[in-house]
């Protein structure tokens, strides 16, 4: 680890010695990214990067072919990265993505930012919580960066989706005007993008359920893990790779919502709020309209199956829980949410399945004895003639 | 075919003794055994890939989707068809003459009860006699019972499940647990219960033929059900009906 840290320090140092004496001659341009700011100057070695106090490997090295086809590729390195002024950068700020970023949106003719989406964000369920009302643990919940993982590095293949022969024919009719093929390859793939699902189903819910099924986690903040969706008809679909079949965001963001906004349930513009129920169901207007027919006693029933915030609160001894204060925090808010009528459900659920428990248990066990026994005073009978 | 060359190999050979056969299953009983029987086997596994592990239904590869397509339609297709089986069935029951005299000896009787006990005291030795049953006894009856009530059960759920957007999410949730845990008694019924029946049980070992020839010989008719024999042997018209007659005991499976 010394040894890293030294020869970081050492390259830093070497960087630095060579930005001065370069200071004078040109920038450093290049064919793919308009680096105005001379920062591939030294970002574009690979060997660039330090181990840091936590022991974690951090790469500094920016691959210009990369970047350029990267969704950031036309902007400058500072428009996101704030206050690298310094070398070496001791004042650089955490990246935000709410800053505005000095490239002119068309339609508006204003520099564009992303401030609109963050703000929706932080007042959703995922967000840190507006003015005053913010929320504990902030460490738990997701930055941009969480979702959005790799739009930096992703391989050029990635951006052009599954089918080459859609692109080599839609592309070539927009390079017949827009000549210049880097800046179409650009403008299509941007356009193109909304168009595609980027994960598969099962990634979905693995990226969803990174957080949510972490029960120790959930409970801090009063909601249950979600195990429970595994056990849906819907996650058996997604499993067997069913085209279409209903992910997370099938019904937590269906036509119509953004992944951004998403709100609790009990909030009215939610699309599990009981009253969007039947239009999330049928999904009228979605690419798979799931199911059409729904009615309102089909579509406000309990889609993922009960979990522990109905076991807490149908069980008898809640204050052996009540100790623990993130059962019971997971408790009250059980007991806003559930309604009387949907903990009699669950009773009911438990009771049948553990009658059929009982049932399975004596009617096999007592046919096992009974052809045991048969088949003994058979062998008997057998040999005794 | 097959059901001749099967009954002549192993029965006809048995008739230079005099044996005569008594019919157990005729031909109609046996054509629904097999649909049902069909049908039982496709719907087990169609429905049981529905709860495969993870790493299994991985091996699918590229092809689980198209798997889980037809796994769905056969799955509705052999429940349509063991619905309309069991439909048959009742109308059998009510409606034919064999079928009358199936559920008169299928309804249970008094007699059931002191068979079982009898029976339960001659496996732990303490009676020397076994009982003697008649036609079905209370092992047979029992499983008829459940049969019925099981078909009846997975036929209404199945159904709610098939036509789900109409019902209330709550009376799915429940069909959903009575057909899959049914689905598991069912299955492991017949493991344990009928399969050893027909497979293991000393002297039918490795399968009883009935379920193809519909025919007991005599001696094992003799017995096994003793009341039935008897029954049969006073009474000219039972013979009609259950003895196969001499001349035509080559041909015995075809006509039963």
């Amino acid at each position: 680890m010394r040894f890293y840290g030294l020869l970081a320090v050492k390259s830093l140092v070497l960087a630095v010695i060579f930005v001065i004496l370069q200071m004078a001659s040109a920038s450093a341009q290049t064919d793919l990214v308009t680096d105005t700011e001379n920062c591939l100057f030294c970002h574009r070695y690979p060997n660039m990067g330090r181990y840091d106090k936590s022991g974690n490997k951090r790469i500094y090295y920016v691959n210009e072919k990369l970047f350029a086809s990267s969704v950031h590729g036309k902007l400058k390195c500072k428009s996101c990265h704030a206050g690298l002024d310094q070398i070496p950068h001791t004042n650089v700020k955490k990246v935000d993505c709410s800053s505005s970023c000095h490239i002119k949106e068309p339609s508006t003719g204003k520099e564009f930012s992303h401030a609109n989406m963050v703000d929706k964000f932080q007042a959703s369920v995922h967000g840190a919580g507006t003015g005053g009302d913010k929320k504990d643990h902030p460490e738990d919940l997701p930055n941009c960066k969480y979702c959005h993982d790799n739009p930096m590095y992703r391989a050029p293949d990635g951006v052009w989706g599954q089918s080459n022969a859609l692109i080599n024919e839609t592309l070539a009719r927009c390079m017949g005007c827009h000549t210049t093929s880097h800046w179409a390859e650009r403008f299509y793939s941007h356009f193109t993008h909304r168009m595609r699902k980027r994960r598969s189903q099962e990634e979905i819910v693995a990226l969803c359920t990174s957080c949510h099924e972490d029960q120790e986690k959930m409970a801090r903040h009063g909601i249950e893990s979600i195990g429970t969706y595994k056990d849906t008809f819907h996650w058996i679909q997604v499993q067997y790779g069913v085209k279409d079949a209903p992910d997370c965001i099938s019904c937590h963001i269906p036509v119509g919502y953004s992944a951004h906004d998403i709100r609790p349930r009990t909030d009215r513009i939610s699309p599990i709020n009981m009253d969007n129920r039947v239009k999330t169901c049928s999904n009228q207007g979605g690419v798979q309209s799931c199911h059409p027919g729904a009615t309102t006693q089909f579509a406000t029933g309990r889609v993922h199956a009960y979990g522990m915030k109905a076991q807490l609160l149908a069980s008898q001894n809640q204050a052996n829980f009540m100790e623990d204060e993130h059962i019971s925090l997971v408790i009250e808010r059980a007991e806003k949410d559930l309604t009387k009528s949907e903990l009699f459900h669950y009773k009911v659920l438990k009771l049948v399945k553990l009658f059929y428990k009982i049932l399975i248990a004596f009617v096999i066990g007592g046919m096992l004895v009974h052809q045991l026994l048969d088949y003994m005073a058979s062998r008997r009978h057998l040999k005794s003639r | 075919m097959i059901k001749k060359r099967l009954f002549s190999k192993s029965k006809v050979d048995a008739k230079s003794n005099g044996e005569r056969y008594f019919v157990r299953l005729n031909f109609n009983e046996r054509v629904q055994h097999m649909i049902f029987l069909i049908c039982f086997i496709v719907l087990a596994i169609t429905g049981f890939m529905l709860k495969l592990p993870e790493d299994i239904v991985q091996k699918f590869g590229s092809y689980s989707d198209i798997v889980f397509y037809y796994r769905g339609i056969l799955h509705r297709i052999a429940g349509t068809i063991m619905i309309l089986v069991s439909l048959y069935h009742v109308f059998y029951l009510l409606f034919t003459q064999a079928g009358r005299r199936w559920l008169m000896d299928m309804l249970p009787k008094f007699k059931d009860l002191t068979d079982m006990i009898g029976t339960m005291l001659y496996y732990l030795r303490v009676k020397k006699k076994h009982p003697e049953y008649d036609r079905f006894y209370y092992k047979q009856k029992l499983e008829y019972g459940a049969l019925i009530a099981g078909a009846t059960l997975m036929s209404i759920t199945g159904l709610l499940l098939w036509t789900e957007e109409m019902w209330p999410k709550f009376l799915l949730d429940i069909a959903t647990i009575v057909h899959g845990m049914e689905a598991i008694l069912a299955c492991l019924a017949i493991m344990v219960w009928h399969m050893y029946e027909v497979h293991l049980r000393p002297r039918k070992f490795p399968i009883d033929n009935l379920w193809l020839t519909g025919v007991i010989e005599e001696e094992e008719m003799r017995e096994e059900f003793p009341l039935h024999y008897k029954k049969i042997m006073d009474d000219p018209e039972l013979q009609k009906v259950y003895l196969v007659p001499e001349h035509e005991e080559k041909d015995a499976s075809l006509r039963a």
